[in-house]
């Protein structure tokens, strides 16, 4: 019953090919649910993606008063034999592998979880508390954690130095600003942040599954774990498949996080290739928008290539 | 000449005498002009023919544009727009130091501005002049005022020979001591004129255990390695305005740096907490938190800073300490107005950053404070220094006064496209060395070079 | 039945199989494991904003002086805080119901319309995921707003704000309306009903689930955006509430810590308020939609 995001669309070449006059009357009419959607995403989408592709072309300065000048593939020969350009692509693979396990497995544990929770009203008030952090502003949830990170006057290290006695005010955590931990330091913040939100999704996705097939699985005797794993996992495909592409995009292209917690340090582990395209297109000289463009789209089409990998390995079968 | 021309001629000249003595603007002028000229019958032709429209192009208030902090920092701004009713007083879209807006609009030749307030010179000021956003001061400030800037502020702020900066805030970086710290560790309650005595007082303090760090300071190449460059020697500059990091007082100051590290906190070199890394640094943190006694960098710092403190009074600022055989000099940089190209009242907005740079009151508060607020910020001007010298204002604390000479020999870092940047590509190659994974210093500067060149090359 | 007996009857159901009463109390353990950790830091927030300066740089929890000053100078220092808190919730309202509309028709055409060339529209969006269109484009979507001279208008981010979320919500509804057999559609429309009576009676119900998940999806993103309105609006009064508040951390008269968290609770309080009776409705819908599926 469920289908994957990406179901082949056999049936739409079947029906091209009845009266094509009809087709093409009713083809204008139908169009026309797709039309404000297609207004918003064509100009506010395709159009800037469309002139980055085109400035990737060029050697556009947006600083100097020259005009831009075609140089057809030299950015992209430039930018795939800058090591900063794998480096920095390795980083934010770093970060989302760091980061996606903690986004699919909690939310769904906990989604199961509170799912059962037989009070209405605790169910509710669990729903809630977990979804806070999702109505707190990014930039204050940053705050928050550049706070609970501190070095020296946050609580995670008052903890650790105070408290439990774990290190001293000489040789606790470094948290951020660049150190080997700022990457699963900004991974841990981020799983907090979205666990309302992903939980939310997963609900949702439970919440779709009729209530037969497990009750069905039961009654002939299956255990709790096989009517997670035979049932109600296959249902949520579609729904995991949706969180896995959602994330895996927005944690590659993660760049708002960056430019707070990390700077433009190229050393640090937080100088991914989202930085990089930034530094280049409003930070450096005479701000090097043609070869940033290339270097976003060759970060995109890396990024694109992975997730076609994982959507053919993760594919719903049956 | 005929009476009627007569008239005429003595009534532009009292005209051009308005406009010079800043009694009317431009616009007034050459509508006046044209009516005048015409006479009655005249303006029903000139209004019917359209070209009243031109005389818009001034009609809009005058807007500058503020970086927020300036605004927090200095509260007595409020009183000032108050002398300038219409003002359409705004808070600029940056962040981080972000300009793109600014480029985006004069791209297409228009500005939503007439003046910005918060221009760094070797920070934005390059962009922005290889942008076309900025256009100079010197047809609009008045002569008086440019003579009264401070020499090497003024030279901080010229380009080509053209003032493109009016500055207004003035950062220098000093030193500053928790003097309880200092006395419970029987550390001279003086700002340490030499290198060694900084040393010196660092390691008693971590000895006698008054504090946990001795001192600190703020990593970035700028707050750092040029000023310690800079208290050996000025010369270190290429003739493009690079910063020389292979020069023999960079590779000292390097060294120095290392040095003091031995004393300081362990987060040092981290990347701060905002801007991109720039602001909320880790030494500013540790000094908040008295954890450290010894401490160099731009006032506002350990003026903030001390906010925090049980007792903000035990704070004390003097001059930068000095090598042995050096110059003696520091590192400033102002925080200065910019005036754009394409902006409007051009010469209402000079009548303005006039009065705000000479306003008493900013100053007042600037260097005593107000509660919750307090800058550090001085002044530009040599008038305002004599004035403060010939009779002394009883709130007036004494490092104004050591900073002051020190200004003499100060200088700024050199302008240039990547003169930020080169401190911000350069900082994980030297800090190679202070980590110990570079045993050379020289090595390290050398590759800080290259990696700068690269950069540069690339255009 | 009643829905109070329906969802009785679900959970009686879900309920016997975890049937003894130590793995309900486990399973409580757990959440409220996960509670605890969302509410920490926001306790810890809310304690930092009464404290002194000095205690605040120390890091011991429990402050041992209170200091209530703090709010008053948030106040005093962003006059304009509750306007931006206003632009930010009608901005976010807006963005989120246009979103909404966009995307139920978009999914429920790319679904059971089927126009030719739907196929590439779908690419389109998935391919349009991985750009990372919201760093490089905002010069295009500056020119774009300037062109239609929505610059400092509040009401104007709205558009770009749309975008952002857009794309993925489409798919979220596309996959929803997968869900609803299109004979569901069919038989209505052999009743008499256009596409629209057939979307509206008959499909939004089915997809109510997806409703909730872009519901949150596109307020999360329209309320914390920042860089577009940093660029686009120039005026204090008409901004959001995110630009105000960067700015009070930025440069170099950051806010000390405790004034920082007065803002923080300033401005997620009525958000939390807000949301407790605002998700009521939300999730009346996930149960419907559980019993009618």
């Amino acid at each position: 019953m469920a289908q994957a995001i990406l179901d082949s669309e056999t049936d739409l070449s079947a029906r091209a090919g009845r009266d094509p006059v009809e087709h093409m009357r009713r083809g204008l009419g139908d169009w026309l649910f797709l039309a404000p959607a297609l207004i918003f995403f064509v100009g506010y989408q395709v159009w800037p993606i469309v002139r980055v592709v085109w400035l990737s072309f060029t050697n556009f300065q947006f600083l100097s008063s020259k005009p831009a000048q075609w140089v057809g593939f030299a950015n992209y020969a430039q930018g795939l034999q800058d090591p900063l350009m794998w480096a920095s692509l390795g980083r934010a693979a770093l970060f989302t592998a760091m980061f996606l396990p903690g986004t699919i497995i909690l939310p769904l544990l906990l989604a199961i979880l509170v799912d059962r929770v037989a009070n209405q009203r605790l169910a509710t008030l669990y729903r809630v508390i977990l979804l806070i952090p999702a109505v707190i502003p990014s930039t204050l949830v940053f705050v928050l954690w550049k706070w609970m990170y501190n070095y020296q006057s946050g609580p995670i290290n008052h903890l650790l130095v105070n408290t439990f006695g774990l290190f001293t005010l000489q040789n606790a955590p470094q948290w951020l600003g660049g150190t080997a931990l700022t990457l699963p330091a900004i991974a841990i913040m981020e799983v907090w942040w979205g666990l309302g939100y992903h939980t939310i999704f997963f609900i949702a996705g439970l919440a779709a599954i009729p209530k037969e097939l497990p009750d069905a699985a039961r009654i002939d005797g299956a255990g709790e774990w096989q009517v997670f794993w035979h049932v109600t996992r296959p249902q949520l495909a579609p729904i995991m498949m949706i969180l896995i592409v959602l994330r895996f995009g927005s944690a590659m292209a993660v760049i708002d996080e960056y430019l707070i917690f990390g700077g433009f340090n190229r050393a640090s582990p937080t100088y991914t290739w989202t930085m990089f395209m930034y530094d280049q297109a409003f930070h450096t000289g005479l701000w090097r928008q043609g070869y940033a463009a290339a270097i976003g789209m060759i970060g995109a089409t890396a990024m694109m290539f992975v997730m076609a990998g994982l959507i053919w390995i993760f594919r719903p079968k049956g | 000449m005929s009476e009627r021309s007569e008239h005429e001629h003595l009534f532009r000249e009292a005209m051009r005498r308005e406009l010079a003595q800043g009694r009317i603007d431009r616009r007034e002028f050459l509508s006046r002009s044209l009516v005048a000229g015409l006479g009655a019958a005249g303006v029903g032709a000139v209004a019917k023919s359209g070209v009243q429209p031109a005389f818009a192009a001034d009609s809009r208030p005058l807007t500058p544009t503020f970086y927020q902090w300036i605004q927090d920092l200095h509260p007595a701004i409020p009183e000032v727009n108050k002398r300038f009713p219409g003002i359409n007083y705004q808070i600029a879209p940056t962040e981080g130091f972000g300009i793109e807006r600014f480029v985006a609009e004069a791209k297409n030749k228009e500005s939503t501005w007439d003046v910005y307030v918060g221009q760094t010179p070797f920070v934005e000021m390059s962009a922005f002049i290889k942008a076309g956003v900025i256009e100079p001061w010197d047809n609009y400030i008045p002569k008086e005022v440019i003579d009264d800037i401070i020499p090497s502020i003024r030279a901080e702020c010229t380009v080509d020979g053209k003032l493109y900066s009016w500055p207004f805030l003035l950062d220098v970086i000093g030193s500053a001591w928790h003097s309880g710290i200092t006395s419970k560790a029987g550390v001279p309650d003086t700002a340490p004129a030499t290198w060694d005595d900084f040393l010196a007082g660092a390691k008693t303090i971590v000895d006698k255990k008054a504090a946990p760090w001795g001192a600190t300071f703020d990593s970035h190449g700028w707050r750092s390695l040029v000023p310690v460059t800079h208290s050996m020697s000025t010369k270190v500059y290429t003739p493009d305005g690079l910063f020389e990091f292979t020069s023999e007082p960079a590779i000292e100051a390097l060294k120095l740096m290392k040095e003091i590290m031995a004393y300081a906190n362990p987060d040092i070199l981290l990347e701060g907490a905002t801007d991109a890394g720039v602001n909320g640094t880790p030494d500013e943190v540790a000094f908040a938190a008295q954890r450290v006694g010894l401490y160099f960098k731009y006032f506002n710092a350990p003026l903030r800073m001390a906010a925090s403190w049980d007792d903000p009074k035990l704070l004390h600022l003097g001059p930068l300490p000095k090598f042995k055989n050096g110059e003696g000099s520091t590192v400033f940089w102002t925080t200065g107005c910019a005036l754009f190209k394409y902006g409007q009242n051009k010469e209402k907005a000079a009548e303005y950053i006039k009065a705000l740079t000479y306003d008493p009151q900013i100053w007042k508060d600037s260097i005593v404070g107000t509660p919750g607020v307090h800058p550090g910020q001085l002044p530009p001007y040599k008038s305002i220094y004599a004035a403060w010298d010939a009779k002394k204002p009883d709130w007036m604390p004494p490092f104004v006064a050591l900073v002051r000479s020190q200004l003499d020999r100060a200088k700024a870092i050199d302008n240039n496209l990547f003169g930020l940047q080169q401190f911000v590509i350069g900082k994980p190659i030297w800090e190679t060395y202070l980590k110990g994974q570079e045993p050379d210093p020289k090595v390290a500067m050398t590759k800080v070079q290259e990696a700068v060149q690269a950069e540069i090359k690339k255009g | 039945m009643t829905l109070e007996a329906d969802r009785a009857d679900i959970h009686s159901l879900r309920d016997e199989a975890a049937s003894s009463a130590g793995s309900v109390a486990l399973r409580h353990v757990v959440i409220n494991l996960f509670n605890l950790i969302i509410l920490l830091p926001l306790a810890w927030v809310l304690l930092m904003s009464v404290k002194t300066l000095p205690e605040a740089m120390r890091g011991d929890f429990w402050p041992k002086r209170f200091d209530f000053s703090h709010y008053g100078f948030v106040f005093r220092h962003i006059e304009t805080l509750p306007i931006n808190l206003f632009n930010s919730i009608y901005v976010t309202a807006a963005t989120v119901l246009l979103t909404t509309f966009c995307a139920v028709l978009a999914g429920y055409a790319l679904v059971h319309i089927k126009p030719i060339g739907a196929g590439l529209v779908v690419t389109a969006l998935l391919v349009s995921l991985y750009f990372p269109v919201r760093v490089v484009s905002i010069i295009s979507i500056y020119q774009i707003q300037h062109w239609l001279g929505l610059i400092n208008h509040t009401s104007g981010l709205i558009l770009p704000y749309i975008t952002l979320q857009l794309a993925i919500s489409i798919l979220i509804m596309r996959s929803m309306f997968q869900l609803v057999p299109h004979e569901m559609f069919e038989s209505a429309k052999i009743d008499g009903a256009g596409h629209w009576r057939a979307l509206w009676e008959v499909g939004l119900p089915m997809v109510r689930n997806g409703l909730v998940v872009i519901f949150i999806v596109n307020f999360v993103a329209a309320w914390g955006e920042y860089l577009f309105c940093l660029t686009t609006i120039d005026d204090e009064a008409r901004r959001t509430m995110p630009v105000v508040l960067a700015a009070a951390q930025a440069g170099q008269g950051q806010w000390a810590w405790p004034n920082l968290a007065a803002v923080y609770v300033i401005v997620v309080t009525p958000g939390v308020i807000a949301f407790t009776f605002a998700q009521r409705l939300f999730f009346k819908g996930l149960i419907e939609g559980a019993l009618k599926g």
